[in-house]
């Protein structure tokens, strides 16, 4: 089965979020920007089905500006992807939803899979759209939220369920499929000492900007007008009490007087 | 400048999803006196058309589609671009769920609009949207401007409140079935069981919740939470350390690897607030601590704390609620 | 000019480490010191991933990294655990007099196999009467036909209980003294290896220390690395490698304590505002990070500077017996930050000042290293 896994580079969890200069975006200065959450898990997904299907061929892409989106690659390689394409990001642009989508189906008509995983959504933006939109683009089956996906190829069928809030469907969709991933089957693996170092010669394949620009066209950008923290939290107001009922009523009290948040 | 605006409803359980109806108080605001439609897809509506025609739309359309159900996301996003297309529309709202989530985007591609999701806050000018959502867990937040003349807009459930239902209904119309791409629609849904949740609320779109971590001890004490949860009518969630040891499934998680949750109030118990889970909860709009140990990182994101026993400080905390509630 | 940033390889290499030291590690740290129990799931982790047998070259099976690029690994396990660390790194320990030393023949047989499953081994120099004294072997390698007979005692030895493979050194000729030394390799499992029981330790409890009894244990001639005599140049060889990275192992624990106590002293709050806002704790962490830093950076230009190829023996043994005075000083003002609360079990300073103890003892102790410098240090002012 041919395989295309969607990455992209986010700051890590722990990482120190400051705006930019200009206050328009996260500054960049000093982020460490890794491979994770829903996107490591489709990763771990890609690399299952891999297993599971002799013969099967795993690419991973990411776009973004160098060196960010390598290393993101270098990563998916340690872990075993067999290949790997870095699409360059055009200067001057950046890139909105609208690109973005028009830059994944650009490279997955480049290279047809059976199977397009994305995490359900990215670590930083948190958009959660690309799945369901690289579905409508490409003309083809697309799910969020998957679970559980397997592929039965007796019946050529992939199975899965998606989480949804009135319960969890179970679905059987013949490929090809675009899936936004919520959880692999297994916890993702850590990549071996010898596969990092192995990854770091094994060569990637770009796609230049230049077919990114002829791709994304000409429409009407979306941008980013501020990048903004919340006031820095003070910590918490501590309740002082001598019984705990004395601190139930003393918050319960705040929580309806000072925070209006009760029902 | 006046604007058509398009709310995407949505039926759960029979009724009309509360996201939907904060959508439509959004609408009313930015349509600037323009007219508002909501609109459901497919069959198996229950009495969501009836309350959609009270919650303060000009008119209901229903599309029917063709196929089985359930109704799939990606398909339904080319019936909806024609139907935002022939009738003028200039911007579609979504309330937040999984499936408005996808349709969103299937929608920005048939429709040619951008998108924007997890929207918080959301103003109008003559030729462009300005939208305010939070990102990376909530420890920031970004000011999006889309660009004229359409736009689509997903909102986070809990951000915006719903206005009253009308006294008369707004009319009722069903528009002709459709048919939709036979490419899109292989496959089929063989199943569907209910969440492994408990029989509150559902986490993602919860107003309240209220989550246990390691603290709590044994997973017999998880009742304790649970009982705080009922007594408020919250959702129950829980920490990582939680699910992994198996106290609770992982429906429950709320975290980086789990859910995100945007409740008005959300209330953590024994849980020392590892950055995990932080990014899970913390664009609620009021954060409460219980945690024995005064120096856990949670008391630095909450807005108010407890540092105390969760086993003697929790009991009357859930009697208070209910006398106060008069449960 | 020298460069001072680390390569996108080594920054992996680096995050590996610390994820297994934080994720594997550092939760099962606090059980292990308490109940002294090895926790061999954990080392078989560390080889799994490649972090054990760092310093055999691949085409053995191991990872061959440069020795800056250990010293990057074993500084971020040992911010998880130093007593598993130091079992982890006991393998370079033991094999690297194999890999100076042995020749093609016994390097593939033993190091091969040995890469190619979980093992752990021990380096076994120390005996009850000769620790610093390196020089004076009781251990006895008699010739008998084309075999050796070992007898003797080596004690505080890493892994002893657990190891498949014990570098051994033993006199095969005591009126030559340290002339007389030679090095052997030695399965666990031969008849006479008696290994015995774990030592109760006052740190690195998580890591195995033993004596092992060799009696009248026969190895083949072919067990011998080098030539007779050559056992002691050896032994010193191989400690020019593994200083260093001790080094690292104590800045490991040092930035463990600073960690604690740093985070710590914002939260605590004394006279109404946290106590890092105070200056008696202000001093005490300034000082922390100045020698955290000044022990990481003595301990990458030595390692640099060997894999080089020049040589490093006074500049490794700066940074060994540097970094580990400074992880005692370090541990020791957490300790104090956390007040009471740092006397704790409960709490995790208390540990990184015994496991700290342990770096100025082991692998040359300081007394040594500083005999060490003096005299490198003189024969460069020599004419």
């Amino acid at each position: 089965m041919e395989i295309l896994v969607f990455v992209k580079p986010v700051p890590e969890a722990e990482s120190r979020l400051r705006p930019r200069a200009d206050g328009k975006g996260l500054d960049p200065e000093g982020v460490k920007w890794v491979l994770t959450g829903y996107d490591e898990s489709a990763v771990e997904q890609a690399l299952l089905m891999k297993e599971a299907l002799a013969g099967s061929h795993v690419r991973s892409v990411s776009f973004g500006p160098a060196p960010r989106g390598e290393e993101v690659l270098r990563a998916s390689l340690a872990l075993g992807c067999d290949s790997a394409t870095w699409v360059e990001q055009p200067p001057g642009i950046e890139p909105d939803s609208t690109d973005l989508v028009r830059t994944l189906a650009l490279v997955s008509r480049r290279y047809p899979a059976d199977l397009i995983l994305l995490g359900k959504q990215a670590g930083d933006h948190e958009g959660g759209l690309a799945a369901s939109a690289l579905a409508a683009a490409l003309g083809r089956p697309g799910f969020s939220f998957v679970v559980n996906l397997r592929f039965e190829a007796a019946r050529q069928r992939f199975t899965f369920q998606r989480v949804a809030e009135e319960g969890v469907e179970s679905w059987e969709v013949p490929g090809p499929i675009v899936v936004g991933l919520q959880q692999a089957w297994n916890d993702p693996r850590t990549a071996k000492l010898q596969n990092i170092l192995k990854s770091r010669r094994m060569p990637i394949e770009k796609v230049p900007a230049s077919e990114v620009v002829a791709a994304v066209g000409d429409h009407p950008r979306s941008t980013v007008e501020q990048f903004l923290l919340p006031p820095p939290r003070t910590g918490a107001k501590m309740v002082e009490f001598s019984t705990p009922e004395e601190a139930a009523q003393k918050l319960v009290r705040l929580l309806r007087e000072e925070a209006k948040v009760f029902p | 400048m006046s604007r058509a605006v398009l709310v995407v409803g949505e039926a759960q359980g029979g009724h009309l999803a509360r996201s939907s109806r904060e959508a439509v108080g959004l609408a009313r605001k930015l349509s600037e006196g323009g007219s508002v439609t909501g609109a459901l897809l497919g069959s198996e509506l229950g009495g969501a058309p009836e309350e959609f025609a009270r919650s303060g739309v000009d008119r209901v359309l229903l599309l029917p589609l063709a196929g089985a159900p359930p109704v799939r996301a990606v398909p339904s996003a080319g019936p909806l671009a024609e139907l935002a297309r022939a009738t003028d529309i200039s911007l579609i709202l979504l309330g937040g769920s999984a499936f408005a989530r996808e349709l969103t985007g299937a929608l920005a591609v048939a429709w040619e609009a951008p998108a924007a999701s997890g929207v918080v806050d959301a103003t109008a000018a003559p030729d462009h949207l300005e939208v305010r959502r939070p990102i990376f867990g909530g420890r920031a937040s970004q000011l999006l401007r889309l660009p004229g003349p359409r736009g689509i807009l997903l909102l986070r459930p809990n951000a915006f409140s719903a206005p009253e239902p009308t006294a008369t209904p707004a009319p009722i119309e069903t528009r002709p079935v459709h048919e939709l791409p036979p490419a899109l629609l292989v496959g089929e849904r063989t199943g569907v069981s209910p969440v492994e949740g408990g029989s509150g609320p559902e986490l993602t779109s919860a107003a309240i919740v209220v989550s246990g971590g390691r603290g709590l001890k044994a997973p017999e004490n998880f009742r304790l939470v649970e009982e705080l949860a009922q007594s408020l009518g919250a959702a129950v969630g829980a920490s990582r350390a939680v699910t992994d040891a198996g106290w609770k499934p992982n429906s429950y998680q709320v975290g980086q690897t789990g859910k995100t949750v945007s409740p008005q109030l959300y209330i953590a118990v024994g849980i020392s607030g590892a950055i995990q889970h932080l990014v899970g909860m913390m664009s609620a709009r009021v954060i409460v601590a219980v945690n024995n140990d005064p120096s856990a990182p949670i008391f630095r994101v909450a807005d108010y704390g407890i540092a105390g026993d969760l086993f003697q400080i929790l009991p009357p905390l859930s009697a208070e609620i209910r006398r106060v509630r008069g449960l | 000019m020298p460069e001072f940033s680390l390569s996108e390889e080594q920054r992996s290499l680096q995050d590996l480490a610390r994820k297994f030291a934080r994720t594997e590690m550092a939760p099962r740290a606090a059980e292990c010191d308490r109940t002294a129990q090895v926790p061999e799931d954990i080392y078989r982790k560390s080889w799994e991933l490649g972090l054990m047998n760092l310093n055999v070259p691949t085409e053995y099976g191991g990872s061959g990294l440069s020795l800056l690029d250990q010293c990057l690994i074993v500084e971020e396990l040992a911010y998880g655990c130093g007593g598993m660390t130091t079992s982890i790194i006991a393998n370079c320990l033991a094999l690297e007099p194999i890999i100076l030393g042995g020749s093609e023949e016994q390097k593939r047989s033993v190091l091969t196999p040995f890469c190619a499953d979980y093992h752990l081994a021990s380096f076994c120099l120390t005996e009850p009467g000769g620790g610093s004294d390196a020089g004076t072997v009781a251990t006895r390698a008699r010739r008998d036909g084309d075999h050796y007979v070992i007898s003797g005692e080596k004690c505080f030895i890493t892994n002893a209980p657990h190891a498949s493979l014990y570098t051994v050194f033993a006199s095969t000729d005591p009126s030559l003294r340290h002339k007389g030394v030679s090095a052997f390799f030695v399965a666990r499992g031969t008849e006479g290896v008696l290994p015995g029981k774990d030592e109760e330790k006052m740190g690195h409890r998580a890591s195995s220390t033993g004596t092992v009894r060799f009696e009248e244990v026969r190895v083949p001639v072919s067990h011998r690395l080098g030539a007779e005599g050559e056992g002691f140049t050896l032994a010193m060889r191989t400690l020019d490698q593994t200083r260093t990275p001790i080094g690292a192992l104590a800045t490991g624990i040092a930035q463990a304590a600073l960690d604690h106590a740093a985070s710590y002293a914002l939260q605590r709050r004394t006279f109404g505002k946290p106590i890092g806002e105070h200056q008696a704790i202000q001093m005490k962490l300034a000082m922390m990070a100045t020698e955290i830093q000044a022990a990481r950076l003595l301990t990458w230009n030595a390692a640099w500077l060997i894999d080089q190829g020049k040589g490093a023996t006074l500049e490794s043994s700066i940074a060994k017996s540097f970094a580990s005075d400074a992880a005692m000083r370090v541990t020791d003002e957490a300790i104090q930050v956390f007040g009471g609360y740092g006397y704790m079990k409960e709490y995790p300073v208390e540990k990184l000042h015994r496991d700290a103890k342990l770096t100025q003892i082991y692998e040359g102790s300081n007394e040594i290293q500083r005999i060490v410098i003096a005299r490198e240090l003189l024969k460069r002012y020599q004419r």
